[in-house]
């Protein structure tokens, strides 16, 4: 269970989360001008999550991600300016530049990639367990994966055979309603992810996912659960984002007033913001410094990586194959 | 001819059953599945007890979808459920939405709302609608207000009541409820069963399952019987819900006195007891903590600091409940369930489908 949060825990809470926040919206602006190549799906409005459950991870606890991927990155500890230059298709980047951004991967930092291939990161974070149990390490692994994803076989054999071998696993489910424009109200046969724990005999837990201390809390649950061998759990964060499945999307398919009202209403850094100040634990000055910061991050992240040069011919064949002596 | 249907109304926690003391504790799980089902059990109940409109809200996932799905099935027709009417709302998947379903329900003056939840639902539900009587059924984790029972038989205890058969002296039972007050944060909020005051600082995750986690805890009714908060109260100090009063006790894990208590499904915890004592109405208590979260009814709710002054207040002003063991004992000794030839249900009036008949 929560022990209480340290002032230094807070402050990197809030710093991970709005890094999240200021990547990803400078890309809403950024992926507009035709610059980026590929596709980017944003996870503005998530962060509490990623943030939330990263706070009980350390580089040895591996996670694997989605195609919405940056905010897991983010809060794994991925160097941000090797994120930026990755997603711009720059050498410079974290793979090369031959990733982008539903590729980026990290190992040195336990993030084992995003993925492209909905639901697959499930079955990646059970071989990425049993490894853990093999070195008699205490290590967990977590997998990230949507409302669509929670559909995918994949994730029921991954959450099978995770249960069956009792292995160190979270399930993370972000219900943010939607699997690209399908709401999963109308998609999701037994309506709360959650209850599908039951199936595969694991706890299974619904939480607010606009609140960083209530996934935090849960999330500590289910790593200490995991750490001391007592096996997988599933949790179903619900939240919503706030930019479409991928940018450029029109979003017909939401209330017109659907997104502010969560903005408005639930944000998860206005809430961070007020009750940790309200509650006299941090200053409004500590948060505008860490905001501050965080846009020069961003600034130089961007201007760094637009200057930074694409992978020439020459390498196109490097970092691709293992090369076995 | 412009009777208004007899109308009543029914409301679901899509949310309940599946917070984090699955994690913590053993706590099981109400399925939306196991949801639709009590739905339809006391849909049958209403039916033959000739209710002839249920209200029911509209919510994000499925379970009116479902029971409307199942409206058009046999058993739907052979039972003869009463009318269904979905209120259009828009849905933000919070406490929010059974407010204003409960609002709604109010406006259309229904006989009575039957509410499946845990202790917030009901309380939600309570705030709204005055005194329309409430048909309590437990789908949530810890709780003390509802009752688990079947709800076939709660629904015709319910459907008894709302067709007029029952005196209201049987068949009510007026509730007791602790108020939660700030004048100078504009706080005002309603606790059915129990208000704690915890040292965390953050509403979090909502549940409490400690007793490091406990400093104070005020009751309106303390069953030696249950869990949670309302069985800490009630192995110590115990309370019924008819008594007028109420009580508090005041923990502290370095006290010498303890006791063994059931904090949550599966989870048995020695919480240290500073002292304990009756809770009078109308009087209103400070906190024992200058800084923290008040649990309302299980759930931490509300965080305060050292510059906000919340009082705590036992009153006699909660809502009405249908007294299901006082409907379902008058009901049998008038015979209100005796049916006559004419009834479709009448043995007689079955035979014909009888197979080779």
């Amino acid at each position: 269970m929560s022990t209480p949060l340290t002032h230094d825990q807070l402050l990197h809470a809030y710093q991970v989360m709005r890094t999240i926040r200021a990547f990803e919206e400078r890309l809403h602006v950024e992926f507009a001008t035709g610059e980026i190549p590929g596709f980017v799906h944003l996870y503005a409005g998530e962060e509490a999550s990623a943030a939330g459950v990263m706070a009980h991870l350390g580089d040895d606890d591996c996670i694997a991600s989605n195609h919405r991927g940056h905010g897991h990155c983010i809060a794994k500890g991925v160097d941000v300016y090797g994120m930026m230059a990755e997603i711009y298709g720059k050498k410079t980047g974290v793979c090369q530049g031959k990733g982008g951004s539903m590729h980026i991967a990290d190992f040195e930092k336990g993030m084992l990639g995003a993925n492209g291939i909905v639901g697959a990161g499930a079955p990646l974070v059970v071989g990425a367990a049993l490894a853990a149990r093999l070195k008699g390490t205490d290590s967990v692994a977590v997998v990230f994966f949507g409302d669509g994803g929670s559909n995918e076989g994949a994730v029921f054999e991954a959450m099978n055979m995770a249960s069956v071998w009792n292995l160190p696993c979270l399930f993370i489910a972000e219900n943010n309603g939607y699997a690209e424009a399908t709401a999963s109200n109308w998609s999701v046969a037994c309506d709360h992810i959650a209850d599908r724990a039951a199936g595969f005999g694991m706890p299974g837990v619904t939480v607010d996912g606009f609140d960083f201390f209530a996934v935090h809390e849960a999330a500590g649950a289910a790593v200490e659960r995991a750490r001391a061998g007592e096996g997988p759990s599933l949790i179903e964060v619900k939240l919503t984002r706030y930019y479409g499945h991928f940018e450029g999307d029109a979003q017909t398919y939401r209330a017109p007033d659907e997104v502010k009202h969560f903005r408005e209403n639930q944000d998860c850094l206005m809430q961070f913001r007020e009750r940790t100040t309200r509650a006299g634990l941090l200053t409004v000055e500590q948060l505008d410094q860490i905001d501050k910061e965080v846009d020069l991050l961003i600034e130089n992240a961007v201007y760094k990586a637009k200057s930074d040069p694409k992978p020439s011919a020459a390498d196109l064949l490097t970092d691709v194959y293992v090369s076995y002596p | 001819m412009n009777r208004r249907p007899l109308t009543v109304g029914i409301i679901a926690n899509p949310a309940s059953g599946r917070d984090v003391r699955r994690l913590i504790a053993n706590a099981g799980l109400f399925s939306s599945t196991d949801k639709v089902s009590v739905i339809q059990r006391l849909l049958a109940a209403f039916g033959a007890t000739g209710i002839e409109q249920v209200l029911m809200p509209t919510d994000m996932i499925g379970m009116a979808a479902a029971v409307l799905k199942n409206s058009h099935s046999r058993q739907a027709r052979s039972s003869h459920w009463p009318a269904l009417e979905f209120l259009d709302l828009t849905l933000r998947q919070t406490v929010e939405d059974t407010r204003r379903a409960a609002r709604l329900m109010a406006e259309r003056e229904v006989a009575l709302i039957a509410v499946l939840g845990g202790d917030g639902t009901h309380k939600a539900v309570a705030a709204e609608v005055g005194d329309i009587p409430l048909l309590t059924l437990s789908t949530g984790t810890n709780n003390a207000f509802p009752e688990l029972r079947e709800a076939t038989s709660a629904g015709l205890a319910g459907g008894l009541y709302a067709s007029g058969r029952i005196p209201d002296a049987i068949g009510l039972r007026r509730n007791k409820r602790l108020l939660v007050c700030d004048a100078g944060r504009g706080l005002r909020e309603v606790a059915l069963v129990d208000v704690a005051v915890s040292p965390l600082r953050f509403v979090g995750a909502r549940a409490i399952s400690r007793a490091q986690d406990l400093a104070e805890v005020f009751v309106t009714f303390a069953e030696p019987q249950s869990i949670g908060l309302s069985a800490l109260c009630g192995l110590w100090l115990p309370v019924s819900r008819q008594a007028p009063g109420g009580a508090w006790m005041r923990l502290d894990p370095q006290s010498p006195e303890a006791l063994l208590v059931p904090l949550a499904p599966g989870l048995l915890q020695g919480c240290g007891v500073l002292a304990a004592g009756p809770l009078e109405p109308g009087v209103a208590h400070g906190l024992s903590l200058s800084s923290g979260t008040l649990a309302l009814d299980g759930e931490r709710e509300i965080e305060f600091n050292a510059h906000d002054r919340p009082t705590v207040t036992l009153d006699a002003g909660g809502p009405l409940s249908i007294d299901v063991n006082a409907v379902l004992a008058y009901a049998a000794q008038q015979r209100l369930l005796a049916i006559g030839r004419e009834h479709p249900q009448h043995p007689l009036n079955l035979q014909e489908d009888t197979p080779g008949e």
